[in-house]
């Protein structure tokens, strides 16, 4: 339904808004943060500096950006949707250009808060004209070949040029975000089927070639895959991260070290362990209780974001709302698997909790359109 | 305009029959029509968020299983090596053909400051300016007093510089372990290696890459973890590539050259074994590119291998080696050098006017462009443009450098007699000096191609045919004659039987059209030993001007040739190559010309 058959009387106007924002959510939110605050005062050795402050800050300035981008109705956002996605694309194609230009000189130094890149931006921007997408199409078009077509191409090209950054975890993320709202808008499940099955296929005939004539990859790159598959071979080398990491959650036990007794985290074994692998010392010092309780508040951030979303008669608003949470869910689902040795590591923060700017920021400006989809839902 | 049926039919029917109105009940049925339409999608929906349910049940639930899991085990000792240092795999060496190491890498460190952790900024700041003068006291305690958490001080630094910052006693200075991409001989093969920088920079570690050269082509091969210990072995002799850079470098000085370039290659297995361009760089600190200016004259540029330059009448050797392919001539065929000659309203002139007739091998000894430009015009454009290509000399070479596909040869979209005609003595066909190399190892080795290589061959390769032995041995031949009584006389080295031809070409004038008189590319190809060719160099000479006598020369004669010499006379014993006497032969007084 479009918003013209709103009955707009019952949408709230002007500051009242306020009061009708999710503000379960908003508890939840500040709730994970904090552990993430905590954490960050325990790996620098009990102290607000140099991390916990600087994160209080954004964590603050992200939250009234999310208000306020929770204020705005969500009519605005869908009309801005493809402007959004063209913007996030351009800028990823001029990290590229000038990626190029500058031969051998970084594209990014992931020192201090600065670490801003377009593809964090695209993320939310995907979502948004998937969900713009979906809304415009009508129902019976969903499965034709051509409206299928349309959406791959705009997940397939941001996530293209992320992958040759290069940059595997958030392209991943992209492809997986993409896929599951294709999903959620009702695009027959062949098509799924199809792109399911052939990847599995492909991953299958790579590892029967291995030693054949027709052998698809290189002896070396087989050999990388294999030190992916068992970090333990090369414990000082690739694994690094992994082994110490399961160290870390081993040594926590049941009911954890206490606040503040890591001893993996705190002398330095884990590099990263303010950022991607922050996880390790929140499952040290609080124990299988303490990490499980995380996983259980951020089970209740998706809850809520579903439950809201069901409750929404507008496509474009739940499909939003979907895709944000889908997107969160895989952020922390992808960031604990890959601490925990499930996953390769690719290098992706545990939202909300790792110390950084632009991925908190990001998220939180996420959680501000899912507001403004609560607050401007059709009633 | 078309009118829909209202629906259903019936109720329509009966509510006209009655008199009510039929809008209505349209209404109320596309009401119902939508409803239900929203419910099925609705439902849809639903179980798709169902199944999209599970799936993140499911991984909840192997999260949480797995986390009980670890949590469940016995708690491993931490282990007390290695605070940080999870560089992964060291990017692999590259040796010289000997073994001899090239590039290699050093463990450094870097040097960063945590202010907030600092107790005495104003004792780090005055103690770190006395280490390294380039940094400022005050700006450094301005840096360190300020709201910044994080800041490198320096990206590399030495172990005693280290132990100096260590002795400080700074809490707030840290350091990072950086590899470090080390090349033990500073410029020499400088071009060939390229060089490496960094890619992403962490605290704990930085990502070694190639920027250019073998480096950056070889790129994935040297980072591959798979590979270490397992370096990678090129072509190049370390002894001999330093020999003749050096030897390059007094020549072009001598000759007051702005840049010149060598390469020796091997006839048979194409295998590069010395390559050098001037002017160079240190790659362990490799330049930026020029700004502004010709990149061409950037120290970063490779005259060899990207460099394309009209390489003169080095080319009139391919032109006769043709025409006795195809049987047009042999070597003593007399030729017609009748001058002016006119070809599509261009007059075609020689240095000198050698007389109304020489014979072929004369043409080449003396270099005549009269004689050359007729024996092109009986070939024809085509066949002329199948031979240069089957030399190797219309495609970019296929050497293993990033570089290589720059240097793709420049010649005339539309090739027309007059372009058949001055192509013959290598003008409006630009080349890089390793394209003309190849293609007189194709002569030196017996008339086969080519392709050059910077790694190691198991033998010789075996290309394909494109004149046959004989005429390649008689081409060997008049190029040892251009030495022994031609422009080459200065080539003439005791006992190595050098050959080869000259050629000097006029710079095409930057600010359009014509050529500039006072500014030439001067090259001398050449192969030795002529009785059994194993080498072949290529020198070039950008802008040379060589002043011993009345007037300036920069023919290559006077410039190249001697410079060329003087590196064979170097390396050939480097090469193993043992003098051989030769029958002494009177030659008399010869005059150097193009």
């Amino acid at each position: 339904m479009s918003y013209l058959e709103y009955n707009a009387k019952y949408v709230p106007t002007g500051p009242r808004k306020i009061l009708y924002l999710n503000w379960a959510l908003v508890i939840l939110l500040t709730a994970v943060a904090s552990a993430g605050f905590l954490m960050l005062y325990s790996v620098a050795g009990g102290s607000a500096e140099p991390w916990m402050d600087a994160q209080m800050k954004r964590f603050a300035v992200g939250m009234v950006a999310m208000v306020i981008v929770g204020m705005i109705p969500i009519w605005f956002w869908r009309n801005v949707a493809a402007l959004g996605y063209v913007v996030a694309l351009v800028l990823l194609v001029m990290v590229e250009f000038f990626g190029e230009v500058g031969m051998g000189a970084q594209r990014w130094i992931d020192i201090g808060p600065l670490r801003l890149q377009p593809s964090e931006l695209m993320k939310i921007a995907l979502v948004m004209i998937l969900a713009a997408y979906y809304d415009w199409l009508p129902m019976n078009k969903v499965s034709r070949p051509i409206w299928v077509l349309l959406p791959v191409a705009i997940i397939l090209i941001p996530t293209a040029l992320v992958l040759k950054q290069p940059d595997l975890g958030t392209s991943l993320l992209l492809l997986m975000g993409g896929g599951a709202i294709m999903w959620l808008a009702g695009v027959h499940w062949a098509y799924f089927l199809t792109v399911i099955s052939a990847g599995v296929g492909v991953i299958v005939a790579v590892f029967q070639s291995r030693g054949t004539s027709w052998q698809l990859l290189k002896d070396y790159q087989f050999r990388r895959i294999d030190t992916f598959l068992d970090p333990a071979a090369d414990p000082l080398g690739a694994g690094y991260h992994i082994t110490q990491a399961k160290i870390a959650l081993g040594s926590g036990g049941w009911t954890g070290r206490g606040f503040m007794q890591g001893t993996q985290s705190r002398l330095n074994f884990l590099p990263e362990k303010h950022t991607d692998f922050i996880f390790t010392t929140l499952a040290e010092e609080f124990g299988f209780v303490g990490a499980f309780a995380l996983l259980v508040l951020y089970a209740l951030i998706i809850g809520f974001c579903v439950a809201s979303a069901l409750r929404n008669r507008d496509r474009f608003a739940s499909l939003l709302t979907l895709g944000i949470a889908v997107t969160f869910f895989l952020f922390f689902a992808v960031n604990m698997a890959m601490v925990m040795g499930l996953a390769p590591v690719v290098g992706v923060p545990l939202p909300l909790v790792s110390y950084g700017g632009s991925a908190m920021l990001i998220l939180l400006l996420g959680f501000g359109l899912v507001q403004s989809a609560h607050v401007h839902r059709p009633r | 305009m078309i009118r829909t049926p209202l629906r259903p039919l019936a109720r329509i029917l009966r509510a006209r029959a009655n008199g009510e109105n039929p809008s209505e009940i349209e209404a109320e049925n596309r009401r119902q029509r939508h409803e239900q339409m929203r419910d099925r999608a609705r439902n849809r929906a639903e179980s798709r968020l169902l199944v999209l349910g599970l799936c993140f049940f499911a991984a909840f639930g192997a999260i949480g299983l797995r986390m009980g899991a670890i949590a469940a085990t016995e708690p491993e000792e931490p282990r007390t090596a290695a605070v940080g240092n999870p560089i992964i795999g060291q990017r692999a060496d590259i040796l010289d053909r000997n073994g001899r190491i090239l590039a290699t890498n050093f463990d450094t460190h870097a040097l960063y400051a945590q202010p907030p952790q600092m107790i005495d900024p104003r004792g780090a700041a005055d103690g770190l300016a006395a280490i390294f003068p380039e940094l400022d006291a005050d700006e450094l305690y301005e840096d360190f007093t300020g709201t910044r958490k994080f800041l490198w001080i320096r990206r590399q630094i030495s172990p005693e510089q280290m132990q100096a910052v260590h002795d400080i006693g700074d809490p707030g200075l840290l350091f990072g372990p950086r590899e470090m991409r080390l090349y033990p001989n500073g410029s020499i093969a400088a071009h060939i290696l390229g060089g490496a920088g960094y890619g992403r920079e962490g605290v704990d570690s930085a990502e070694v890459i190639g920027v250019a050269g073998v480096e950056r082509q070889f790129d994935d091969y040297l980072r591959d973890p798979a590979n270490e210990g397992e370096p990678l072995e090129l072509s190049i002799d370390l002894t001999i590539q330093a020999a003749l850079e050096r030897v390059l470098q007094g020549g072009m000085m001598l000759m007051n050259a702005k840049g010149a370039s060598a390469v020796l290659m091997d006839v048979h297995t194409g295998e590069i074994i010395a390559m050098a361009s001037l002017p160079d760089f240190d790659p362990n600190n490799r330049p930026r590119p020029l700004t502004e200016g010709d990149q061409s004259d950037s120290p970063l540029f490779n005259r060899n291998v990207q460099g394309l330059y009209e390489l003169g009448s080095t080319f009139k050797i391919f032109t006769v080696a043709q025409s006795m392919e195809l049987g047009l001539t042999n070597p003593s065929t007399m030729i017609d050098t009748t001058m002016p000659l006119r070809v599509g309203g261009f007059p075609i002139n020689d240095f000198h006017y050698y007389g109304p007739q020489l014979s072929v091998t004369d043409v080449i000894v003396k270099s005549s462009n009269v004689g050359t430009a007729r024996i092109a015009m009986e070939i024809g454009a085509e066949r002329q443009q199948d031979f240069l290509r089957d030399l190797g000399l219309m495609d970019p070479t296929t050497v293993e450098m990033v570089e290589a596909s720059t240097g793709r040869p420049i010649y005339p979209q539309t090739w027309r007699e007059v372009n058949t005609v001055t192509i013959s003595y290598g003008h409006g066909l630009s080349t890089s000096p390793l394209h003309l190399a190849s293609a007189y190892a194709t002569i030196a080795n017996g008339g086969t191609r080519v392709a050059p290589t910077l790694l190691v061959q198991d033998g010789p390769q075996r290309g394909e045919r494109v004149i046959s032995p004989e005429v390649a041995d008689a081409a060997v031949d008049m190029l040892r004659q251009v030495v022994v009584r031609g422009t080459a006389s200065f080539g003439e080295v005791a006992g190595y039987e050098v050959a080869g031809k000259t050629g000097t070409a006029e710079k095409p004038n930057p600010r359009g059209g014509g050529y500039m008189d006072d500014k030439v590319i001067a090259t001398f190809a050449s192969l030795f030993p002529a009785s059994n060719p194993q080498y072949v160099l290529v020198v070039s000479l950008d802008e040379p001007t060589e002043t011993s006598g009345d007037e300036p020369r920069r023919t290559a004669g006077w410039t190249a040739v001697p410079v060329a010499a003087e590196i064979i006379r170097r390396v050939a014993p480097l090469l193993g190559l043992r003098p051989q006497i030769e029958p002494a032969t009177v030659t008399g007084v010869t005059l150097t010309s193009n």
